[in-house]
């Protein structure tokens, strides 16, 4: 592991560690912070495609509620008993990995807005699946109550539930309201930030990059394009798929919101917030839009003449996409850099 | 009448609609090179304001200042914020209007609430008419003559033109357009306001038959991007040709096994796909970009 990587990876497992109680005093809980975590998965997922290969994907809502069902159908139905969470989430990462093998098979032959309207119908296809597969998945009711999965090591079972020590952290809550969940999740979304790093790093990425940039001359070169953007269409499908099976086991259910079209639009919407081509832009992009949403919905409620929640997200999504075009984080690392250009500019 | 040909009718009503909102598509695609994601919201918009003017001056007024009221949002938001987009990749064109179209939905909820709403027809436009072994609501058949007239009428513009003339050879070659001193500029935002009115137009129009929420205009949005990869991005009669297909075989799908009416387009989908990348009638190069 390079310098870098390391870097990055301590730094965001200090900010991690962190947020659940940073949120506290400002109307966020650690329930908030865990589901954040998860979809934040998704939404480095999403990057990974619109970023390195620049596939802008509206579809990813397919592959999250195929990992949420799978997940959800194995508890319930596979291992009543002994619900195990790596298990039922393996068994969602394969099945979406297959529907993105399928799917990506023929999308990748399309470009920009092709693609990204042949993922959007895809998409749309997926969630009448589910909305139909009644016997599966219960319809427009979803699944309830899924048993609550342990992690096994051995043969005893990890409860995931299970609260941290009680310290007592002031204006920060309560170190127990922090549950062995927060912990999964935020270790999974840093494995998964550090297999995206390493994998941009590496040639695969390189090539992406390339052929993001100049399809036919990566062409030339020798490369096969199509196999490049298959490949990171499918990593993108798994990881979505995890994140989809944790969340279904998070929350214990499974219902058909996981699959609509709203799902695939907030990964877009987190991704460009946080900052396109940025590691952690995703990250922080979903942090911010989660949790603004969480207390925006409940501040607004309280003022029916105010629009939802939801026509606020719009509008900070569109300025963002109009004044903030690099996002968060790409913002503040652009401020950073020092700007070469102008220093040499001369005065006139 | 039997079921059959009910179900035929209506697929014909559903995949006229699925047309006038491709058309729309197709044609502004071809000048600003712009996929627009509001397009829904603008036929969302017209059904609204059809609906609100038709309950208080009638149905005719109705159609008359939804397509205009359509058409003049259309045109400010193509000034105000689509205007510096132009250049940039499609990417960010593409997220642009999906932000738009999030705004202008949950705008029309804010103010017209989540509940579906509907025009309720004068009793003499409910009657049945009958035609020989034909028995229809007289309104849906007025409505898809309607249809059928407005696309007459783009296909004379596209035809007989100007601008139109712009517009069909941009679809082709929009640089060289520009180099051979084509206002595409001008004819760009004649055609964006043109289909935005069609799409306000039909959303009125079809305020009646299909009850009207927020979010009905994205749902036939997605049949017609559909619609645009079935027939072929950029092609007008790929847009006819593909709307009542997929209008046609979802409405016998709802007849036979319901719970695939709404899967059973994007097997279509898929299929034309594999065969044929392009679209039935879309030419090969348009795929690239």
């Amino acid at each position: 592991m390079s310098r870098g990587t390391l870097r990055i990876l301590l730094f965001t497992a200090l900010g991690l560690a962190v947020f659940p109680f940073a949120i506290h005093p400002i109307g966020g809980y650690p329930g908030l912070a865990t589901q954040i975590c998860i979809m934040a998965i998704g939404a480095v997922a999403l990057n990974l495609l619109l970023g390195e290969a620049g596939m802008l994907s509206y579809g990813q809502a397919l592959f999250f509620g195929c990992g949420a069902y799978v997940s959800a159908i194995l508890v319930q139905r596979a291992m009543p008993q002994h619900p195990n969470l790596v298990l039922a989430v393996l068994g969602g990462i394969v099945v979406s990995t297959a529907a993105a093998a399928i799917i990506g098979a023929l999308v990748v032959r399309l470009y920009g807005i092709y693609f990204a309207l042949l993922t959007l119908a895809f998409g749309q296809m997926g969630y009448f699946i589910v909305e139909q597969a009644k016997d599966w998945t219960n319809g427009d009711d979803g699944l309830q109550g899924i048993p609550d999965a342990l992690i096994y090591v051995g043969t005893a079972g990890v409860d995931l539930q299970t609260p941290l020590p009680a310290v007592d952290l002031g204006p920060f809550g309560n170190l127990s309201d922090v549950h062995l969940w927060y912990i999964f999740a935020a270790v999974i979304l840093l494995l998964v930030i550090w297999f995206v790093r390493t994998l941009n790093g590496s040639q695969f990425g390189e090539v992406l990059g390339a052929i993001r940039e100049n399809e036919d001359r990566s062409r030339m070169i020798g490369f096969v394009p199509q196999l490049y953007r298959f490949a990171a269409f499918v990593i993108a499908g798994a990881l979505t798929g995890l994140a989809g099976g944790l969340r279904a086991l998070y929350d214990l259910q499974a219902v058909v919101d996981y699959a609509n079209i709203d799902r695939s639009g907030s990964f877009v919407i987190y991704t460009v917030v946080g900052g396109v081509q940025t590691l952690l832009g995703p990250v922080v992009g979903t942090a911010v839009i989660m949790y603004l949403e969480n207390v925006g919905s409940g501040f607004l409620a309280k003022y029916p003449q105010l629009p939802g929640w939801q026509w606020f997200e719009g509008l900070i999504f569109v300025l963002v996409i109009v004044f903030l075009p690099a996002g968060i984080v790409g913002t503040f690392k652009r401020k950073r850099k020092p700007n070469f250009a102008k220093m040499l500019a001369v005065k006139r | 009448m039997d079921a059959f040909l009910q179900a035929f009718l209506n697929g014909l009503v559903l995949g006229l609609i699925y047309v006038a909102i491709a058309v729309g598509l197709t044609i502004v695609f071809g000048t600003l090179r712009l996929v627009n994601f509001a397009h829904g919201a603008f036929f969302s918009v017209g059904a609204y304001v059809g609906l609100v003017v038709a309950n208080k001056y009638g149905l005719v007024p109705g159609f008359i200042i939804a397509p205009i009221a359509v058409a003049i949002l259309a045109v400010i938001l193509d000034r105000i914020v689509l205007r510096p987009f132009y250049n940039k990749e499609p990417t960010s064109q593409l997220l642009l209007t999906f932000g738009i179209a999030l705004v202008i939905q949950e705008s029309l909820r804010w103010i017209f609430g989540g509940t579906a709403q509907q025009y309720t027809l004068p009793p003499e436009l409910m009657s049945p008419f009958t035609l020989g072994p034909i028995v229809y609501p007289a309104y849906r058949l007025a409505f898809a003559l309607g249809v059928v007239l407005l696309l007459v009428a783009v296909w004379l513009f596209l035809a007989r033109t100007d601008y139109g003339l712009i517009v069909r050879a941009g679809i082709r070659d929009r640089i060289m357009v520009q180099l051979l001193g084509g206002n595409i500029t001008r004819a760009s935002t004649i055609v964006f306001a043109l289909g935005a009115g069609i799409a306000g137009l039909v959303g009125a129009a079809a305020s009646p038959i299909y009850s009207v929420e927020p979010t009905t205009g994205f749902d036939f949005l997605v049949p017609s991007f559909v619609v645009v990869v079935v027939g072929g991005l950029g092609s007008f009669w790929g847009a006819v040709a593909g709307g009542l297909l997929v209008g046609i075989l979802k409405s016998l799908m709802t007849l036979y096994y319901p719970p695939a009416a709404d899967v059973i387009i994007y097997v279509l989908m898929a299929v034309v796909l594999i065969v044929r990348p392009q679209g039935l009638f879309g030419e090969s190069e348009v795929i690239r970009q």
